[in-house]
């Protein structure tokens, strides 16, 4: 081994550092990845066993996927806002009394309607629906604006609003419902249950795999993420960050087929031949079909409300 | 004894690089202990590999229980799953190994492959589950264990099948003193006790004397370098120096610096210029 230079002496503070603030965006980078690291793993797990996410959580994974899937098919093809908005309020009910954690789950469902209702705004004005007015924003005159024609008036209409109200209302149910799904039901057992619904195992085994390897590769872009950041003292400029980026993902995926490599090779170990074998479903209990039956008989009702 | 393997100048070279095995000759008996020594890149993992089905062959001959293992043989009945249920393969990587949403399927994957009847399976995974006092972890997802209980788990995925040999690569790595432990004394007890051959890959010397009575050594030039008994192997320096398992580095006792080669986990004496004799 050569002689230590001289540089390199503990002592040696000598060099100037050049630093530059870290730019705005590494530092949301940095705060970004980490918070989806921590709800990928909360999502993932939470560590509640099945018989403490409350009544609901004890409902078999397949009654609660037939069920939920029954009523949001029904969200799709009701037309009228009132059974719409029951929906909404009946997949609140459940989060709140089914005895689920509701902070899991309020944010997504108040979050993606609030969301999906500023999407849907343009639809009320007679722009986009027509219909009669209900409030009028400006005067616009009429006339044509090179290949298009200019409207007399600028104006919420009455037909546009029930769209809008409508989209968001569909979007709110099938956002709760499914969340109400999540929160009450651990991704192994929603796995299982779609396997005992006679989803083909190759479909639940690639989805569960998906889920499972997802932690990972999470946790392998946070730590290339902080191995950088260990050795960053400050912003090194846009263009710099790009080629890290793009240097980051590559070893990423180098990293992600490594592992895809090793599954295939344990699987294969273990007598796998083409063709996956999973072990069968326990029977429904009472609650389970009675969960089911509520289900059906919520989803007809609605029906026929509209 | 019969012969759980039998290697006749076996290479193997990954598409595009050299090759990381070079005419590879020995034979594994039936309950015997072997390690498989060598430096980073060696080849000790594609030989485990090429024990357990994964990896062909190249030139040469490898042979599992009597019969020559080809891609056509592992995957055909009868031999294929009677050799996966026979050979069960520890992987470095416990995550690789651990891909089932829950413990219990993990474990309840291998016999649902050979088509073993479930009450069968879940009876056997039980068993298995209060072998390795794993029992309550039996509902949980293997991605939020720990570093030592994934190793168990996959461990178990492995014995749930009872196999006659266990090819492990890099059992210990990872592992905390407790569980590094914990998975010695389970390895000996399933030697002793269960009659099971363990091949062990490892460049761990400490290792050694608790998981092998023999050992294969791997120089860096992709050959064995020597096939000798466990203390015979520790015993000789030269070799060990050569194959880079050992180094010499420079060190200080007090005031003074010197170098000579040794092992950071055996005793030994020697003397300096001075007259000034010690130990390590």
């Amino acid at each position: 081994m050569g002689s230590l230079p001289e540089w390199m002496a503990p002592a040696d503070e000598g060099t100037a550092l050049l630093v530059r603030k870290a730019p705005r965006v590494s530092r949301a980078v940095r705060r970004g990845l980490g918070g989806i690291v921590g709800i990928a793993a909360a999502l993932l797990d939470d560590g509640l066993p099945a018989g403490r996410r409350g009544w609901l959580g004890r409902v078999d994974a397949r009654a609660k996927v037939l069920g939920l899937l029954f009523i949001l098919v029904i969200t799709t093809l009701v037309t009228t806002l009132e059974p719409l908005a029951l929906c909404v309020g009946a997949a609140w009910a459940l989060a709140l009394f089914g005895g689920i954690n509701i902070r899991r789950v309020a944010l997504a469902m108040l979050a993606v309607p609030a969301f999906t209702l500023a999407l849907a705004v343009p639809a009320s004005f007679n722009v986009v629906t027509e219909g009669a007015p209900l409030v009028v924003l400006c005067h616009l005159g009429g006339g044509h604006w090179g290949p298009w024609r200019v409207p007399e008036l600028l104006a919420v209409t009455d037909r546009g609003l029930f769209v809008a109200a409508r989209f968001a209302l569909r979007s709110a149910a099938c956002v709760s419902l499914a969340s109400v799904l999540a929160a009450s039901t651990r991704p192994q057992d929603l796995f299982k249950g779609l396997r005992g619904l006679g989803v083909p195992s190759a479909f639940v085994m690639v989805a569960a795999m998906m889920t499972r390897y997802l932690d990972l590769l999470l946790r392998s872009a946070e730590e290339i993420h902080l191995a950088k950041l260990s050795r960053s003292l400050g912003g090194v400029g846009v263009a710099r960050e790009q080629v890290w980026a793009a240097a980051g993902m590559g070893e990423l995926y180098r990293r992600s087929r490594t592992v895809a490599e090793s599954v295939a090779e344990a699987m294969v170990s273990r007598g796998y031949t083409g063709e996956i074998h999973t072990l069968r479903q326990g029977r429904w209990s009472w609650r389970d079909g009675a969960f089911v039956a509520g289900c059906l008989a919520f989803g007809a009702g609605l029906l026929a409300l509209g | 004894m019969d012969k759980v393997f039998d290697f006749r100048g076996v290479s193997f070279a990954y598409p595009g690089r050299e090759p990381s095995l070079r005419e590879a000759t020995f034979d594994v008996s039936e309950g015997e202990r072997l390690a498989i020594l060598g430096a980073n890149g060696s080849g000790k993992s594609t030989l485990l590999h090429l024990m357990d089905g994964l990896y062909f062959a190249q030139s040469g001959d490898v042979r599992a229980f009597g019969q020559r293992l080809t891609p056509d043989a592992v995957e055909r009945p009868p031999f294929g799953p009677l050799f996966r249920k026979r050979a069960g393969f520890l992987f470095q990587n416990s995550d690789a190994q651990l891909f089932c949403p829950t413990v219990e399927e993990e474990l309840a994957f291998g016999p649902l492959q050979m088509g073993w009847k479930e009450e069968e399976i879940l009876r056997r995974v039980g068993d298995t589950l209060g072998l390795l006092g794993i029992g309550h972890l039996r509902d949980r997802p293997p991605h939020g264990l720990s570093s030592g209980e994934k190793k168990k788990v996959a461990l178990a995925s492995l014995l749930v099948l009872s196999p006659v040999v266990l090819l492990l690569d890099e059992p210990t790595a990872g592992l905390d003193p407790r569980s590094q432990g914990m998975l010695l004394e389970l390895l000996d007890d399933l030697h002793g006790r269960g009659g099971l051959t363990l091949v062990t890959a490892t460049h761990d010397l400490e290792l050694l004397p608790h998981i092998a009575d023999r050992v294969l050594i791997l120089g860096e030039d992709h050959r064995i370098a020597a096939d000798l008994p466990t203390e015979r192997a520790l015993g000789d320096t030269g070799l060990l120096l050569s194959v880079n398992l050992i180094h010499a580095h420079r060190h200080r006792h007090g005031g003074m610096v010197h170098s000579h080669p040794h092992q950071h986990t055996r005793t030994h004496d020697h003397a300096h210029g001075g007259g000034e004799d010690h130990g390590h």
